[in-house]
Formats: structure tokens, C-alpha cells, sequence
């Protein structure tokens, strides 16, 4: 009997500056750098990743919105060039991807039996969302485990925060379920933003950090308050006011990729590790791990 | 003295399964509306046709296409199963800087893109395989500014009206948006296609009603009741982006399709305008 299971679970935040500060090949612009304290979260992630020899990143990105249930990607190579319909002079950026396909039929059948509308994309030319390739980039640039890309269903948006949330739940139960049963040792990714009030006029060097700071102080205090929570574990809180915090700060953890992921650890009291906190444009990003294997090793 | 000129206006849909090959009655209805504006604009033998799509989403302000001749293949990320969509388009990048240059000027925030491998909406490009089938007539396109309200939209079309008319040509605009917004959001036999709420058709008809009346004013000062009460597409800000292309005449509209696409409303509408711009 396969028992796969969760090693650790990132909340990933995805501003394709990260990558521009970083200067990869795979990316096309060249900056001077910028928004290092990020940067450096990820690479304490890189590394434990690196240490974990994972089977498979699952990642939950909102900029693969869908309107008909949740889809996985079920293409077992995906390559092409993603440029940034927002940002696209500083992230054009050449992915190539192996997608875990048992896992992501995996997870479409629990999806399917707990009642969620699911769907496998099966399309070869389908491109790549930025969130998806960036969180998964900052956390394994080198693209050498498989990956298993998961839509954000519009139900937060098209209905409500609590209908979307539930799916959410719902979803985070499928796939761990689907992770047992194909005996996967899985990283989870989150691609979120905290806070997400941004300027909507750039500054001439796009990396000039002089120009980035916090949308305003609100949204600051705010961020901090969901961080200590993550920090001291106190999960149920957290769920208790993420709504709240959605609403206040317009928190694209909205989206679903948090609660998915929770749900998917089983809502855990582990304190969770922030490795860092910066604005990008305006809005809070954190680094966060919850490291599953503490404990268990 | 300037002389460009608007030939005609569109408001046409922009969602996939209108390409598709699948056999639904009212998307064959909406397809028919699609080809009847597609030999109009043919036969306006305009220099360019201008796009505004509700699809493409931007969040730093108002984005022009600018990139001489974008190429690629794009598929929609919620109904890849409908088909890729290649493209291959000749872009009039002179008219969007100029166009970007004058919105600057009025205050909005700009932005022209001009990078290759850069996506395309489904929307502009449904629109222009119907509107621009052989691919003949150069085309600019806009974006729709996720944070824009009515004025700013307004303000948008404004200054491509001001581009046109300084560009001395002869154009064709065109609002890619759907109507009422409410999609099923489970899978459905596409043969069964309606409105997902009974009111969303009442609305979308009180909304043509008023537009076939020449009533463009009206539509406006209702649009964002009809927002409220029918999940419009963008909150219908294309269409106030259309009239600051026309200057909100009292030109009456033409309904050539009607019809749901996956419970959401879609009309093509035509406004002869023929104006100086
Ligand atoms: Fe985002």
C-alpha cells in the first residue's frame, strides 16, 4: 500500500521581481538586483528542498484563474516562454516543467469524489501561468523535480470568501488523500501575497528600493498579525480571521492556495518559520515554511 | 487639418466557444452576428480596426499593444479543449503610442508593450478572426484596466478618438466584452446553453433596448446598476470606453446577435457611425 506524504508546505509568494533581482539565464531582463531579503528567504528554502529529494511540488497559483471547478495540469512536459502580461519587462522567462500526471489523475479523482468540479488540462500548448513559474523557480531554479500545477477556482470571487474557502478545504483534503495513495514524498507551495494594495505607477529603475515600501502602515499591521499567528501555530486563529485580513487588505490569499495547502496538512499547530518579509510594489510578501518532517525524523 | 474618421463601432464577444467547432444553437446565432460584422467592416475597407478586450487585464494602468507584429499560439486557460488559437497579426504601433501618449496626457497611466512571446488575450483574438479573418487590416489594441471606472473609461476612449483623428485614417472600433457576467461554473451539455439567471436576460434586453434607441447616454448612467444586478462583464466598462471613441451619440446601435454563451449574455452590435472622429 503506497503512503505518501507531506514534507513541508511553502507559502510561496510569486512577484516576478524576485526573479528579475536574481538575474537567471532563463529570464531575459537584467536588473542590478533588488528585494534580497525575499530572495534570501528562498534560498534557506532551496536548501532544505535540496536535502528533502521531494517527488513532486504541488503549487496553487491565482494567476491560473478558472471558472468550471479546479484544474491540474496533465501534460507530462510543458515548455514555452512566459512573459508577464503585467510585468513583461522584467520577467521573460523560458520554463520547462515535468508534470507528475499519475499524481495529478490522482488528485482529480479525490477531487471528483469529494464532490469538487475537476478538471485534467490536457491541452500540449497550454502556457504556463507566471505564478505557477515563479514561485517554483524561487523555490527549485533548477526545475529538477516534477511538479504538479493546480488552478485557483473564481468560487472566493464569483461567490463568496466562505464558499470559496470551503472548496479550498475541500480540495486540500483531495490532494493529500491523492498523495497517500501514490506514495509521493510531496513539497507543498502556496503562491501567495499577503497584503495586496499596490502602486500602480512604477519607478524609473524598477528596482529601486528607495521607492519600495508598504502600501500603508494598515496593511502592514496586518500582514504582521497573520505572520505571528503562522509563527506561534495558532492555525485555528488564523483560519478564524483570514476573511477578515481578505477583505481589510484585499489579501490575494483569497485566491485559495493558503487554505488549500493548510487544509492538505491537516490545519497544523507546528509553529510555521517566517524566513523573510518584503513589499514588492506596494504589497506584503513572506517566505513561510511549515516543515512536517520536525518531529517525525 | 486632421482628418481620421471612425467608420464603424462593434460590441462583440469575445469568448472562446465561438471558435470552437461544437454546434450550439445560440453560439451558431452569435458566430452568424460575428460574420455579418466581419463583411461590414470588410466592406468600410478601414486602415485599421482597434480593439479594446475586457480580456486583457491590466492592473498598472492602460496597456497599448505596440509590438509591430505579434506571432504566436495562444489557448485559453479555461477552455483549452476549444481549440489553439494562432496568431499572426500586423500591428498599427503608431496609433497606440500616440493613442497612449494623449491618455498620458489626460491623466491616466500608460503603458505600451512591445515584447515578443507576450500573451495575447482570447478575447482580441476571437474578435479579430471574425472581424479580420484573412488578417488584411492592421489592428491596435487596448487594455482594460482592472481599477478604471466610467470616467477613466471614458477618458480612454477619448484619447483614441484624438489618435485617430490626428492619424488621418479610417477606422474601426471595436469593444470586446460580454454582457452579463454570471458563468455556470460546473460542467454543462453546451447544447443546453441559457442564461444562468432569468433576470441577466432581462437586464441585457433592457440594456439593447436602450442602445437600439440611439439611448447611449442612458446605458451609461445605468451601467453600474446593471453591474450591480447582472455580474457585467468588467462592470461594462468597454462600452463606456466604445462611447468615448464616438463621443456618446445618439446613434442607435444595431442588435445583429443575442444570445447566453456558458450563462453569460453576448450581443453583437453595430453603430454605423461614419462620423468624423
Ligand atoms: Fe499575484
Amino acid at each position: 500500500m503506497a503512503n505518501g506524504t507531506i514534507l513541508a508546505g511553502f507559502l510561496a509568494p510569486h512577484p516576478p521581481h524576485l526573479v528579475y533581482g536574481e538575474n537567471p539565464d532563463r529570464n531575459e531582463p537584467r536588473s542590478t538586483g533588488g528585494w534580497e531579503l525575499l530572495r534570501w528567504a528562498y534560498e534557506k528554502c532551496r536548501e532544505k528542498i535540496k536535502a528533502w529529494k521531494p517527488d513532486v511540488i504541488l503549487v496553487h497559483s491565482p494567476h491560473w484563474m478558472t471558472i468550471v471547478g479546479h484544474h491540474f495540469l496533465r501534460v507530462p512536459h510543458l515548455k514555452g516562454l512566459s512573459v508577464d502580461p503585467i510585468f513583461p519587462h522584467i520577467f521573460r522567462y523560458n520554463y520547462e516543467m515535468n508534470v507528475d500526471v499519475e499524481l495529478a489523475d490522482a488528485c482529480y479523482e479525490e477531487a471528483r469524489q469529494t464532490g469538487l468540479v475537476a478538471k485534467k488540462m490536457t491541452n500540449p500548448n497550454f502556457r504556463v501561468d507566471y505564478g505557477t513559474i515563479v514561485s517554483l523557480h524561487m523555490l527549485n531554479p533548477d526545475w529538477d523535480i516534477p511538479i504538479l500545477g493546480i488552478s485557483a477556482n473564481n468560487s472566493p470571487y464569483f461567490y463568496s470568501t466562505e464558499i470559496g474557502q470551503e472548496q479550498m478545504v475541500k480540495l486540500g483534503q483531495a490532494t493529500v488523500r491523492a498523495i497517500a495513495k501514490t506514495g509521493r514524498r510531496a513539497v507543498l507551495a502556496a503562491s501567495n501575497t499577503l497584503s495586496h494594495l499596490h502602486y500602480d505607477r512604477e519607478p524609473e529603475l524598477i528596482e529601486d528600493m528607495n521607492k519600495e515600501v508598504i502600501f500603508n502602515n494598515s496593511q502592514y499591521q496586518w500582514d504582521m498579525r497573520v505572520l505571528e499567528l503562522m509563527r506561534k501555530g495558532n492555525t485555528e486563529q488564523l483560519m478564524t480571521i483570514l476573511p477578515e485580513f481578505m477583505e481589510k487588505t484585499a489579501a490575494e490569499v483569497k485566491s485559495g492556495g493558503l487554505t488549500w495547502m493548510l487544509s492538505a496538512m491537516g490545519f497544523p499547530h507546528i509553529p510555521a518559520q517566517v524566513h523573510g518579509y518584503w513589499t514588492v510594489i506596494g504589497t506584503g510578501n513572506a517566505v513561510v515554511e511549515w516543515d512536517l518532517t520536525q518531529g517525525t525524523v | 487639418m486632421p482628418n481620421g474618421t471612425i467608420q464603424r463601432a462593434y460590441l462583440v464577444p469575445g469568448l472562446p466557444h465561438l471558435t470552437a467547432n461544437v454546434p450550439v444553437e445560440s453560439w451558431e446565432t452569435l458566430r452568424r452576428g460575428c460574420r455579418q460584422a466581419g463583411d461590414h467592416v470588410k466592406a468600410a475597407k478601414p486602415d485599421v480596426i482597434v480593439v479594446y478586450s475586457t480580456q486583457w487585464i491590466s492592473v498598472l494602468g492602460h496597456s497599448f499593444q505596440t509590438n509591430p507584429n505579434p506571432k504566436g499560439l495562444h489557448v485559453d486557460e479555461n477552455w483549452y479543449e476549444y481549440g489553439d488559437l494562432p496568431f499572426d497579426l500586423r500591428v498599427d504601433a503608431a496609433l497606440g503610442t500616440r493613442a497612449a501618449a494623449i491618455a498620458s496626457s489626460l491623466g491616466l497611466a500608460t503603458k505600451t508593450v512591445n515584447y515578443h512571446g507576450f500573451p495575447l488575450d482570447t478575447g482580441t483574438l476571437v474578435a479579430l478572426r471574425f472581424l479580420n479573418p484573412d488578417n488584411t487590416i492592421p489592428v491596435a489594441v487596448v487594455s482594460c484596466n482592472i481599477y478604471a471606472g466610467q470616467e477613466d473609461s471614458l477618458t480612454l476612449g477619448r484619447a483614441m478618438r484624438q489618435a485617430i483623428e490626428e492619424s488621418d485614417k479610417r477606422a474601426v472600433v471595436v469593444a470586446c466584452t460580454g454582457l452579463s457576467g454570471r458563468f455556470f461554473t460546473e460542467e454543462v451539455d453546451p447544447r443546453t446553453d441559457r442564461f444562468a439567471h432569468a433576470e441577466d436576460d432581462t437586464w441585457n434586453r433592457r440594456i439593447l433596448d436602450l442602445i437600439a434607441q440611439g439611448k447611449n447616454a442612458a446605458v451609461l448612467t445605468l451601467s453600474a446598476e446593471y453591474a450591480q444586478a447582472a455580474a457585467t462583464d468588467m462592470g461594462f466598462k468597454a462600452f463606456a470606453w466604445l462611447m468615448g471613441t464616438l463621443g456618446t451619440p445618439t446613434t442607435p446601435g444595431t442588435v445583429l446577435a443575442y444570445g447566453p454563451v456558458w450563462g453569460t449574455g453576448a450581443a453583437v452590435v453595430e453603430y454605423s457611425v461614419k462620423r468624423h472622429a
